[in-house]
């Protein structure tokens, strides 16, 4: 019966979690009779989505194939599945200067720390799984043997040594090794081992192929990205900061205060929505250009400081302040301002939190507007420097490919770290609540 | 009443007849006592809201409305000699350029773009999201991985399609963005990869909010996974799709960096479309016809902001 399976399989599924054995074996071992059938859909579906995964994934593998190789040898080779000709920097882990080898380092650290974290099963919230001297050995361990391989790799890559493949395999090898001293309680025994590999493998190749390959280093400078991504993150900032101000401002007035015409002024609010930038576009640009705001930061931030969207979706937030907490500080002698910023903003993080990386993500993606009030080079934002940069020659083209990969590593610092705002940012609307 | 309700009122529904002090009087058997306990408005209350509200104010007139205004004006007047003068000629200009072969084939090609863009990104959003919504260990990373595309901005995705598109280095080796036929295609390929995450996200969220006991009911009827689907999730899923729906034909009308990096408009304006004819037309012997164009744009997408407002609107009005 279609309903028994049903049950059956979230029984086992539950178990399985409890007992710390994969539910799959325990379904295999309880249920018996359609056990393969079940087995073989278990399999399909983990196909089905590797698969889709592949099919998302694709542009991205071949952006970085593309960025490492330049172009006409990687035709030459007949356009493998890996890079080829990649040109390498000449130096160690310990070149480069104090601030790159403290970043990368503290890349290497935390990402080896949240690998040993997750398997003894912590959060970064709660990271105190980590601290058992196993586990820190683990992670400073991994660090060394990092830096020590990844810079064998490099100084073989660079001389095309013929040991460079043993270098990689050692170094996956070294690196997964120092990581299996934390990985204590994991049972049967291949489980650390090809967790260890696993971590070994992805860290050797991240490390060495972002750290070493020259080809970021030439996109940044030749695409002159330092002052346009410094440009977009003074801009993003101004105009996060400005939407966060007015937006609470506004929201607070519409939700809290009692005023003659409320819903004429919120009409006008909400009417901004029907009059997007594609609309208004060159009567914008004309005042920009009367105000005398061409490549101006005030130009790039100030027609953006004020959102309808944010405005409505904070007053809603608002509106979910218990109106008894509101009685209460009124009669405790709270002020508006103190019920604001006492309680009326922290009960409403969430929601403020969510806008707040939307606008940061809107406003780092921004195109059409920088695009036409900008025409002088020293105040183009990241996005209209990967345009200049496409202008360049064909044989270098990786260098663009390169440079777009780097303007869009912000965003995706920005995704990892704060994916569940950004997601209950974006489909604000689409559900309730 | 209680103090929640009353305070609702407040806020919903503030300027509704029954609230203002001529339509009370009738309703309300003692409306001067009424009044006398609790003041309609207090000043310090009222002036704190106005000072609230300004800058946003200030911002919306100045950016949104009088920038609109100005374009309707400008719409009615004719450039002369490059724009040294310009003549009114009252409604000729938006009689003749709204009908015009140029203006109507930019909304062609974006209707191009949409219609190329908006039913696949629905598919593939609900066939990505249909995958991932289900009890599978590892299925975090699977999802992190669907929706890994909002990390890329427009820019960056068409630099990097740009290159899978070049004729002779390119990945795909296909002269796609020099052929008339195919340009407009292979823009809106970018787009729609670039739209898998928001739609995947937007679509999973909506799935999450059906109850278990729903699908289970529906086993349990003797459904199978197809009949599931059709029958049940995606007429739940409705309001969530339509929402989708709106939000991907407005970026789809809204197309521009697109289109400016990977064939500027070209091969022989084939992928020009309104909003990319709009930011060309801002010279002063041509900005009037700007202006109309951009006064049609807004009536073409009025109607669909329209849709999403109200969407928008009943989706909160429920929320809490």
């Amino acid at each position: 019966m279609p309903g028994d399976t049903l049950v059956d399989e979230r029984v086992a599924a539950d178990t399985g979690a409890v007992l710390g054995t994969s539910a799959s074996d325990l379904k295999a071992a309880t249920i018996g009779k359609s056990s393969r059938r079940r087995a073989l859909g278990l399999t399909g579906q983990y196909a089905m989505l590797v698969l889709l995964a592949a099919i998302v994934l694709i542009p991205l593998v071949f952006a970085v194939l593309q960025a490492l190789s330049p172009p006409f040898s990687y035709l030459n080779a007949g356009a493998p599945l890996h890079p080829v000709d990649v040109q390498w920097k000449h130096g160690t882990w310990l070149s480069g200067g104090p601030f790159s080898v403290v970043v990368r380092t503290l890349i290497v650290v935390a990402a080896l720390a949240w690998v040993q974290l997750k398997v003894a099963g912590g959060t970064v919230r709660h990271p105190r799984a980590l601290a058992s001297p196993r586990r820190l050995i683990a992670v400073a361990a991994g660090t060394v043997a990092t830096g020590v391989m990844a810079s064998q790799i490099w100084s073989a890559s660079v001389d095309r040594s013929p040991s460079t493949p043993a270098w990689w395999v050692g170094s996956v090898i070294l690196v997964g090794a120092t990581q299996i001293i934390g990985f204590e309680r994991l049972r049967p025994v291949w489980r650390p081992l090809l967790l260890g590999g696993l971590t070994g493998l992805f860290v050797t190749a991240v490390v060495v192929v972002a750290f070493g390959a020259a080809v970021w280093n030439t996109a940044y400078h030749d695409g002159n990205l330092g002052p346009a991504l410094l440009r977009s993150l003074t801009v993003t900032t101004l105009i996060t900061i400005a939407q966060l101000v007015t937006a609470t401002m506004a929201a607070y007035a519409f939700a809290f205060l009692r005023f003659p015409f409320k819903n004429l002024l919120f009409a006008v609010a909400l009417g901004t929505l029907l009059l997007p930038l594609e609309v208004t576009l060159l009567a914008n640009v004309q005042l920009i250009r009367t105000l005398g705001w061409v490549n101006s930061n005030a130009g790039l931030v100030i027609p953006f400081a004020a959102t309808a969207f944010g405005t409505f979706l904070i007053r809603q937030g608002f509106r979910g302040v218990p109106p008894e907490i509101q009685d209460a500080t009124r009669l405790d002698g709270y002020g508006h301002m103190a019920f604001l910023w006492r309680f009326a903003v922290p009960l409403t993080r969430p929601v403020i939190a969510s806008f707040t990386v939307i606008a940061a993500l809107g406003a780092w993606n921004q195109y059409l507007w920088p695009r036409s009030v900008v025409d002088d080079s020293r105040y183009q934002t990241a996005q209209l420097a990967l345009r200049t940069i496409t202008g360049t020659n064909v044989a270098e083209s990786n260098r663009s490919v390169a440079a777009a990969l780097i303007v869009a590593l912000p965003v995706v610092a920005l995704l990892l770290a704060f994916s569940r705002q950004i997601i209950r940012g974006l489909t604000a609307g689409a559900v309730k609540g | 009443m209680t103090t929640a309700e009353s305070r609702q009122d407040a806020g919903v529904r503030d300027a509704t007849p029954a609230d203002t002090p001529g339509a009370a009087a009738p309703a309300r058997p003692r409306p001067r006592r009424w009044r006398r306990k609790r003041p309609r408005y207090r000043l310090k209350d009222v002036l704190l809201a106005y000072a609230l509200l300004a800058p946003s104010m200030v911002i919306f007139v100045v950016f949104f409305y009088r920038p609109f205004l100005n374009l309707m004006h400008w719409g009615t007047f004719e450039s002369r000699r490059n724009g040294a003068f310009f003549e009114p000629v009252g409604l000729r200009l938006y009689r003749e350029q709204l009908s015009g072969r140029d203006f109507l084939d930019g909304a062609w090609h974006s209707f191009q773009f949409v219609l190329y863009t908006v039913p696949a990104g629905l598919i593939l959003g609900i066939l990505l999201a249909v995958a991932a919504h289900r009890r599978l260990k590892g299925i975090k990373i699977f999802q992190a991985i669907f929706s890994s595309t909002i990390a890329s901005s427009v820019a960056v995705t068409s630099v990097v399609f740009l290159y899978f598109f070049q004729p002779t280095i390119g990945l795909f080796k296909v002269d796609w963005l020099t052929n008339p036929d195919m340009a407009m295609f292979a823009v809106s390929l970018t787009s729609v990869w670039q739209n898998l995450g928001l739609s995947f996200v937007i679509v999973l969220a909506g799935l999450q909010t059906i109850p278990d006991e729903v699908v289970e009911a529906a086993t349990l009827d003797g459904y199978g996974p197809t009949r599931r689907l059709l029958r049940i999730t995606l007429p739940l899923l409705s309001p969530v799709l339509l929402f989708l729906l709106v939000i991907l034909v407005i970026h789809g009308l809204q197309a521009f960096a697109q289109i400016d990096i990977l064939t500027k408009g070209g091969p022989v304006q084939a992928t020009e479309t309104l909003v990319y004819k709009i930011q060309r037309l801002s010279r002063p012997d041509n900005i009037t016809i700007g202006a109309v164009y951009s006064v049609g744009l807004f009536f073409i997408t009025l109607f669909i902001t329209a849709l999403q407002f109200s969407i928008l609107n009943r989706r909160v009005h429920y929320a809490r």
